[in-house]
């Protein structure tokens, strides 16, 4: 055992001892400027990008034109936005319907088509005239409150006779305005 | 006085024929980016009869059609018809409107659609028109404000909420002024109506007298004479009585068959055979304008009433914005490109 570490100990001292033999130098030195010289390079390109990129800044014209349209293109951007908001805003305080309504709400019984039926009922082609359910229920309901206000508007008429005469006057007036047959 | 109930009355009497097999139909326009249109039809009827002859909206066997039975909850059994197609254009729609046999087909009806690009969004526009019925009827803005137009284009519900609201009373006389004003724009469109047609058929054979000019100019007084004899209208006219009283004997008995023609005319544009509906649209994007009803999930609204085209277009449009992403990108980039290259010029400067 003693024999073997003596000779370990031996070998690792002449390893130490043995310097390398250097037989290329000029090798080492070209390999160590190559790697300095490389990274400069990487710096050089970084900068001609940028320099490419944003050359035009230094370019008067150019500039001027450039912030121009950015100026241009954010006032654009801010006034679209503004209509935009303005129109939703309106709709939004518009009224809101019930979707279910969407059926429901056709009852067209205005004023001014009484008037054309008035003027025109004779002229009303035979089963053509056409009413929805709901219409014919409203048309119930109106011919019952109707009949029920009539009613309480004769007891009314009936049981003042001053009224009962200022009425008759009226209609009398009314009649006079008409055209004589 | 209520007015109201006494006109019904009147029109009880006058209904000759009632019929209660008329679908309530409701037409949704879902309008997609690419311009194409999914045009939807519901209608809903207590019977099972959907004639084609009696339906408001035109559609055919190329639509994908389902019917359904709905029962309430009161045991009442509603018969629903759905078609529904896709449509490349609107001119496919137009098509469609041109060839309609149905219970419409005496208005006129078109479709429209537009797209401008306008960088950062994509506008969108689709409207869906009916053309007037009387020529020379009178605007109806010109007897409304614009309060009162709104309310009497509003659907009947609107009104309602607003007549049983608590302004109830303010909109209750609101209501009988639009009524009002609404009966003396009728009146004013008729006899302006009867007057232009009764001068272009007596054009080359009357005298100065029956000139447009000499006719427009006693319109109020012929305004005043039908409003004053509106009940008894027809046998005055038949009578020939109404007629002397507004052109004169002679001319009354020189120019009956004209002014009878002109007021069948008159007569067959006010009362067209018009069964009413709805208009939905659904518009791609965020909507941004639009002169319908819209609910909470922005699908808009429309009544289509006779009277809405008596005497202007009814145009039902809504308008809707999609922004463009990619322009938004772009736009980001350049600025901060710009701001960049400012940047380093101030940096370097310094």
């Amino acid at each position: 055992m003693e024999k073997s570490d003596e000779k370990l100990d031996r070998v690792i001292n002449l390893l130490r001892n043995t310097k390398p033999l250097l037989g290329s130098t000029v090798d080492i030195e070209r390999e160590v400027i190559n790697e300095i010289s490389k990274k400069h390079q990487n710096r050089l390109v970084i900068s001609d990008i940028i320099d490419f990129l944003f050359g035009w800044a230094y370019i008067g014209w150019v500039r001027r034109s450039l912030i121009t349209a950015s100026v241009l293109l954010v006032v654009f951007f801010v006034w679209q936005q503004g209509i935009i908001i303005k129109q939703i805003n309106y709709l939004s305080s518009q009224p809101v319907i019930v979707e279910s309504e969407a059926r429901s709400y056709l009852t067209d019984f205005s004023g001014n088509k009484m008037m054309l039926f008035k003027l025109f009922g004779n002229k009303l082609p035979a089963q053509n005239v056409t009413i929805s359910k709901k219409q014919m229920d409203t048309l119930l309901e109106s011919v019952n409150d109707l009949q029920t206000k009539y009613k309480d508007l004769i007891d009314l008429i009936e049981e003042d006779p001053e009224l009962k005469k200022y009425i008759e006057n009226k209609l009398t007036e009314l009649n006079r305005t008409k055209i004589k047959l | 006085m209520n007015r109201q109930p006494l006109k019904l009355i009147v029109l009880m009497i006058l209904l000759i024929v009632v019929s209660c097999d008329e679908p309530e139909t409701v037409v949704t326009n879902i309008v997609h980016a690419d311009g194409t249109i999914t045009r939807k039809i519901e209608m809903r009827s207590l019977q099972n009869k959907f004639d084609m002859e009696g339906l408001q909206v035109p559609f055919d066997d190329t639509w994908t059609i389902t019917d359904s039975i709905e029962v309430s909850e009161k045991g009442d059994t509603t018969w629903v018809k759905r078609a529904g197609k896709l449509f490349r254009t609107v001119d496919e729609i137009n098509h469609s409107y041109k060839l309609d046999s149905g219970a419409n087909k005496s208005i006129i009806r078109s479709t429209g659609f537009e797209k401008r690009f306008r960088w950062f969004n994509t506008d969108y526009r689709f409207a869906e028109i009916i053309d007037k019925k009387m020529e020379f009827g009178y605007p109806l803005a010109d007897f409304l404000n614009k309060e009162e137009l709104g309310f009497f284009y509003s659907p009947e519900s609107i009104k309602e909420v607003y007549q049983n609201g608590p302004d109830s009373l303010k909109f209750r006389v609101f209501g009988d002024t639009i009524n009002y004003k609404t009966d003396l724009w009728m009146s004013k469109s008729l006899v302006s109506e009867w007057i232009g047609i009764f001068s272009k058929l007596t054009k080359s054979k009357a005298g100065d007298d029956l000139s447009l000019q000499s006719l427009k100019a006693r319109e109020d007084e012929f305004v005043n004479t039908l409003t004053r004899n509106e009940q008894n209208f027809d046998s005055l006219w038949s009578g020939g009585i109404m007629l002397r009283e507004l052109i004169g004997e002679q001319n009354a008995l020189k120019f009956k068959t004209e002014a009878d023609s002109a007021i069948n005319i008159v007569t067959n544009k006010l009362l067209l055979d018009f069964k009413e509906y709805s208009v939905r649209i659904i518009m791609p994007g965020k909507l941004t304008g639009t002169n319908g009803y819209k609910d909470s999930s922005e699908v808009l609204l429309w009544p289509v009433k006779s009277d809405f085209f008596l005497t202007d277009s009814y145009e039902m449009w809504a308008e809707s914005k999609v922004p463009n992403t990619w322009s938004w990108i772009v736009s980001g980039l350049f600025l901060l490109f710009v701001l960049t290259g400012l940047v380093i010029r101030i940096k370097r400067k310094g």
